[in-house]
């Protein structure tokens, strides 16, 4: 009785010639347009099959729970609407390039006159697909090489692998990801990972190889991520004018743990072990004239277990363009001959206000893309000492509190980064605190 | 260091006086030192004791990753790291302490000549001895090295260092040598310093030197590091004169020391 083809949910008009209804395909009497309405929308129809057609490697087994939706459509609509959110899900599982969905009405000795046949024709991803990029910065260079082989065993799980070899250091992540089929969101991966860091402001050097395997699942409306992890970390100086107590952080390590948000080292194995919590707030409201107001509060402690003292590697750092503004990288707190250690426990915030670019140049287009920002920020990173109570520590973040203001201009590019100038005057300084005070530049993902 | 570099440095260590907090760090005595750090370590606390400065010694797990060169012992003075006994010499002659001023160009060359006998022959002997042994690498070094760190970091760690000493006998050319041989070359020279010794106190005669303290604290770890076979230790008894310089080394600047330092 004529074809119906969707594709996608483009907008479809409910009436016209567009639907490739043709008066003389139609059994049906009069071509009336409340008749063809009927037709499309208030008719009973039952879908009968449901095929899936371009599978190469892909095993079909994963892919019946995602389109086992469609089966329970009960009229037109709601198989059009069903249809585009098995395409959804069939594409969330980063295995195919594209995928069309074809609704046609059934043929064959076992048609029933209101059935209809739903294929999804999908395109796999190549089996390797790779990449190679080099990077200059910092006085290194490197070469990065990626390769990704998404789909491997037939069940959309992925492995990638990245290497990259530099002048100076070297570092590579081998990954395993596989979602159980049907729930996707319940999955787990396995990384095999050496990694190298070099942290001037502490004048430290970090080489980490590891291990580690992720559970996430949901719970109610949460994702959860359990993590177990083994690092062996070798610390070093990264120039001979290292402060001694940097130099007698050097040497190897192994860290083993489990966390949730909370990360709790040792009690599986290694020499390091901690309790370790952090957390993040943001809120924001929007006000008059399209400013936004903005407060977020982060904190965080590290509670070492048994009697050895807490790493370096591990502690909290504070300061720079993306934490206190006006404070230079990381340079607030412990220090020891201009190198910083970080903390066992800190706080900070923030309160914005983001307002749109004075008379709004570029309204709607490229001028959307920056904000004026007014900012205040404060924090404290400090080390506790244990078994004072609760009470002492409180009072030991409250005191000596850094804070600064200041206002500039915000750039976001796309969703996830930003870029930010701004003019920062730094109070409550420290001795031993490195500022910024005046113009700052930052660039980066997380912003206080 | 660049030369202008170490002349500086050298020309800011010597305005400072020896401080009273010196440290020397080594690995943990007990159950991590291996027998060619803890005679490295006697000999530059040797030498520190002749030259009258004092000195704590600590040991720490990670102590050779904190030494800037990688080796044990370093010292920390005022804010000064100075590892292994040529640089630590160099530098407490810029402060202006030296046990070798006495002695003229000659001797100088000397006394260099049979340190340099000392640090090639007897030094690599040990190294070889722990490492390239079988035996001794799976009963001793190779269990005291990894003590301080959880599996399986201790058995990475290991053998690790294991190759790396291998590699460097093979740079060398010690890696063809047998065990025997490597006894004998012990043996040849300990007749050399023997020889050189004779019946003075010291190396040179009245005044002990740096060539003494290096000798002392190889040959009496020699003596008393419990090792799989004793063959090593009876090489350094056969020669009578050295037993008796260590014993009275040992009696002079370390037993009867501390027991003024008790009584005071």
């Amino acid at each position: 009785m004529g074809t119906v083809h969707a594709r996608s949910l483009d907008p479809l008009p409910m009436q016209g010639p567009e639907l490739g209804v043709q008066a003389d395909d139609m059994d049906l009497g009069e071509p009336e347009q409340e008749e063809k309405q009927e037709v499309l929308e208030n008719k009973d129809v039952v879908v009968q099959h449901v095929h899936i057609d371009g599978l190469g490697r892909t095993k079909e087994d994963i892919l019946t729970y995602e389109v086992a939706d469609v089966f329970r459509a009960k009229n037109l609509i709601d198989v059009m609407k069903k249809s585009h959110e098995a395409r959804q899900k069939l594409l969330r599982l980063g295995i195919f390039r594209h995928v069309e969905v074809v609704i046609d009405t059934t043929e064959g000795a076992d048609a029933l006159p209101n059935g209809l046949d739903v294929t999804f024709e999908v395109k796999e991803l190549r089996r390797m697909t790779g990449s190679y990029n080099t990077m200059v910065g910092n006085n290194e260079g490197s070469m990065v090489l990626g390769l990704k082989l998404p789909n491997v065993f037939g069940r959309a799980e992925k492995l990638t692998f990245q290497f990259s070899y530099g002048t100076k250091e070297t570092s590579y992540g081998l990954s395993f990801f596989k979602p159980q089929p049907g729930h996707f969101e319940r999955n787990f991966s396995i990384n095999l990972y050496k990694v190298t860091g070099q942290f001037p402001w502490s004048s430290l050097r970090e080489t980490d190889r590891g291990v580690s395997t992720e559970f996430s699942f949901p719970i109610w409306r949460t994702n959860h991520t359990l993590k177990w992890e083994g690092v062996w970390r070798e610390l070093g100086c990264l120039a001979r004018t290292a402060s001694f107590s940097v130099r007698e952080e050097s040497g190897h390590s192994l860290k083993n743990s489990l966390s949730n948000t909370v990360e709790l080292a040792g009690y599986t194995g290694g020499d390091v072990s901690f309790l370790k919590e952090d957390f993040e707030i943001q809120l924001n409201k929007t006000l008059f004239w399209d400013s936004v107001l903005s407060t977020s509060l982060w904190g965080g402690m590290l509670l070492p277990l048994g009697d050895k003292p807490s790493s370096i590697a591990d502690r909290f750092y504070l300061g720079g363009p993306t934490s206190v503004r006006g404070y230079s990288m990381y340079s607030i707190g412990p220090q020891s001959e201009g190198d910083y250690l970080g903390g066992e426990a800190f706080w900070a915030g923030g309160l914005h206000l983001y307002t749109p670019l004075p008379f709004r140049p570029g309204r709607g287009g490229f001028g959307e893309l920056f904000r004026t920002h007014f900012f205040l920020n404060a924090g404290n990173l400090c080390n506790l000492n244990y078994g004072e109570g609760p009470r002492a520590h409180l009072s030991k973040l409250a005191e000596c509190i850094r804070w600064s203001y200041g206002a500039g201009i915000v750039l976001r590019l796309g969703n996830i980064a930003r870029l930010e100038l701004n003019y920062c005057i730094p109070m409550g300084v420290q001795s031993g605190d490195r500022i910024c005070d005046g113009v700052q530049f930052g660039a980066g993902i997380r912003f206080l | 260091m660049s030369l202008a570099a170490e002349a500086f440095v050298s020309q800011i260590a010597a305005a400072e006086p020896w401080p009273e907090k010196a440290t020397l760090y080594q690995p943990l005595k007990e159950d991590q030192i291996l027998l060619s750090d803890s005679a490295s370590s006697l000999a530059v606390q040797t030498f520190l004791r002749m030259c009258g400065l004092p000195v704590q010694v600590s040991c720490c797990a990670n102590a050779e990753y904190m030494s800037p060169s990688g080796k044990v012992p370093f010292i920390h003075v005022g804010n000064q790291v100075v590892s292994e006994l040529g640089p630590i010499v160099q530098f407490i002659k810029a402060k202006g302490h030296s046990l070798s001023d006495g002695l003229d160009d000659v001797q100088r060359a000397e006394m260099k000549a049979y340190m340099e006998l000392v640090n090639n022959m007897l030094l690599t002997a040990e190294l070889y001895i722990q490492w390239c042994d079988d035996y001794t690498a799976t009963e001793i070094s190779r269990p005291r090295y990894s003590s301080p760190y959880s599996w399986p970091l201790n058995h990475i760690l290991a053998y690790q260092k294991q190759w790396e000493v291998r590699r460097k006998m093979n740079a060398i050319g010690w890696s063809g040598k047998s065990l025997e041989q490597v006894y004998e070359d012990v043996s040849q020279c300990c007749q050399a310093l023997s020889q050189r010794l004779g019946t003075q106190p010291y190396f040179f005669n009245k005044q002990p030197t740096e060539l003494d303290a290096l000798v002392f604290g190889h040959l009496f770890t020699i003596l008393t590091t419990q090792l799989t076979n004793d063959e090593l230790a009876e090489k350094v008894k056969s020669y009578t004169n050295l037993l008796s310089f260590c014993h009275r080394i040992d009696q002079t600047y370390f037993k009867e020391h501390d027991r003024e330092s008790q009584v005071s």
